[in-house]
């Protein structure tokens, strides 16, 4: 937790030194670089949460609005 | 985690307002500028020997076909609607085993393929033709099913594109669940756009239709009376295959103090934090907080426990008991103990992680984490990769890989492990410990210019993927899906 803590702080610090310009940005534009599933991959994430017992933290499910784990 | 959540905040809050005083565009692209529409769809199949629905041992075959529908459509400059509908048609030979008692064809097509219907009148089978196992699927009610989504939401953007606002509310139905959810969210970008911040509840309001096991909601229904409601006229064995006295001392029955559940509500409660950040020109992360409250009957009623501290009473063939754990066994099935019993609150908290990075203008790599912990004891590491590889400027070619580990809860033991002296219990294989392995390989056509027209629609993409699922506990599962994606022109 400790360390997860301090990785989101040093992230957090460096937005101040990192600024990437509208015009800089076609490759991180790019539809595959996007922070995101994919929409076909709901399928997978949705089964997942049935099969696992862990879920959450990726768009998909967080356990309600089925009789999932 | 209250103290890292404040730290992100204030430092993307000061680090933004320190730089960003940029925000200059006079110009105001629409945030949407045509409707789209989504057609999605998926098949999967799983197999496997730890059904919950019969204890922790039995067949898991299951079958799913899930189409559904996600139309965007821009209300305004700034503003996007989305309704998202789905439905998912599935044959599940472990839940179909909520009344295992028709494999034989005993009960299969009578009165019986009601679970709740045990009106005292006779089963209408002669004594020792009713069969059933946990590796033979039945026919009973839950053969299949239908569970129906569908779900709005709305968008709203600020002219500099720096606020979205969102909100959603959706409805879910199965022939034993109900669920109404609804939330809302908030998004800042800060730093030209360099980072992102959100913030995002959700509420599902979800109730049970509860079904049961048949032989414990025939046993409430008759009042403990084995010569009544289902078991009238059938035979009881005991552990050495004797019919049972049902007028004697040696009875079946379930464990002390059984009753069906009384709490039907299940509610979950969730936050979602996040943040991303551009970190190059090529590269960006994202982290992902969830704290997620869950309250109500969160076991499921249609699981069996069996008990390792009490004697052991079957239905069905008794040359088959010794071999009852094996897939020989065809015609003999053990009555429960009881149903799955679990703690009426989970605090559950996944942290994730993605990292893409942009190699050339052929390759990406898209990787995911998530450490998971929750306070029925289990904890969990998820982690993925994929690499998009363009082969020329229509096709995407996706192989991706995903592990995934976790611990058993407090409350999992396998088939006749668990003990009638715990609070509570559950031989759910979901909930124990184990890890797995995913293959994928998806492929995505693209056309920038939508040149194949469908009236007036124009199609931008298909997708097509497959991924095979690969559990140590024996459960193997395949998925297939695949999706259109039209522009309105």
């Amino acid at each position: 937790m400790k360390r997860i803590g301090i990785s989101i702080f040093l992230l957090a610090a460096m937005q101040s030194c990192v600024v990437v310009k509208e015009y800089e940005k076609v490759n991180i534009n790019d539809p595959d670089m996007n922070l995101a599933a994919h929409k076909c991959e709901r399928f997978e994430t949705n089964f997942q949460v049935y099969r696992e017992g862990a879920s959450g933290a990726n768009g998909g499910k967080t356990g309600g609005g089925c009789g999932c784990n | 985690m209250k103290k890292i959540l404040l730290i992100i905040l204030s430092l993307s809050i000061f680090g933004a307002y320190a730089q960003d005083n940029t925000n200059t565009s006079t110009y105001k692209k629409r945030v949407l500028e045509n409707a789209e529409i989504d057609f999605v769809s998926s098949y999967y199949e799983q197999d496997g020997n730890n059904a919950s629905v019969t204890g922790g041992i039995g067949t898991e075959k299951l079958t799913d076909v899930t189409p559904t529908i996600t139309v965007t459509m821009p209300l305004s400059a700034d503003e996007i609607l989305t309704i998202d509908a789905g439905i998912s048609a599935y044959t599940s030979a472990s839940s179909s085993n909520l009344d295992p008692f028709d494999s034989s064809g005993a009960s299969g097509g009578g009165e019986y393929e009601d679970d709740d219907d045990f009106s005292g009148s006779s089963n209408g089978n002669a004594a020792g033709t009713v069969t059933g196992s946990p590796w033979v699927a039945s026919s009973g009610e839950s053969y299949m099913d239908v569970w129906g989504n569908a779900t709005v939401s709305y968008s709203k953007y600020s002219d500099d594109r720096n606020r979205i606002w969102s909100v959603n509310g959706g409805i879910s139905s199965e022939y034993d669940y109900f669920s109404i959810g609804f939330g809302g969210g908030y998004t800042q970008l800060f730093n030209q756009k360099n980072t992102e911040l959100g913030i995002k509840a959700q509420v599902f309001l979800d109730n049970w239709s509860p079904r049961y096991p048949t032989e414990l909601d025939s046993y409430v229904d008759a009042g403990g009376d084995l010569n009544n409601g289902f078991f009238q006229g059938i035979d009881i064995l005991n552990a050495q295959g004797q019919i049972i006295d049902k007028n004697g001392t040696d009875l079946w029955g379930p464990v002390e103090g059984f009753s069906l559940i009384q709490d039907k509500a299940r509610n979950s409660y969730s936050v979602s934090l996040s943040f991303s950040q551009i970190l190059s020109k090529n590269a960006q992360i994202s982290l992902f907080v969830d704290i997620v409250q869950q309250q109500g009957w969160l076991a499921n009623p249609m699981q069996r426990v069996y008990f390792g501290d009490r004697p052991n009473y079957f239905v069905g063939n008794a040359s088959s008991i010794p071999n009852y754990t094996t897939q020989s066994n065809t015609d003999v099935f053990q009555l429960a103990d009881d149903i799955e019993r679990l703690p009426d609150t989970r605090l559950k908290t996944p942290i994730g992680a993605r990292f893409n990075y942009y190699i050339n203008e052929n390759l990406s790599v898209r990787t995911y984490y998530r450490y998971y912990f929750d306070d029925w004891g289990m904890n969990s590491h998820t982690a993925s990769i994929e690499l998009p590889i363009k082969l020329g400027d229509k096709f995407t070619l996706y192989p991706n890989y995903r592990y995934y580990t976790q611990t058993a809860i407090d409350y999992f033991a396998p088939f006749e492990q668990n003990l009638s002296t715990q609070q509570f219990y559950t031989s759910d294989f979901d909930l124990s410990s184990f890890n797995a392995n995913q293959y994928g390989i998806g492929i995505r056509y693209t056309d920038i210019f939508t040149k194949l027209k469908v009236f007036k629609f124009g199609l931008k993409s298909i997708d097509l993927r497959f991924a095979q699922y690969e559990r140590s506990n024996g459960l193997n599962a395949s998925i297939i899906s695949g999706g259109f994606k039209f522009i309105f022109d």
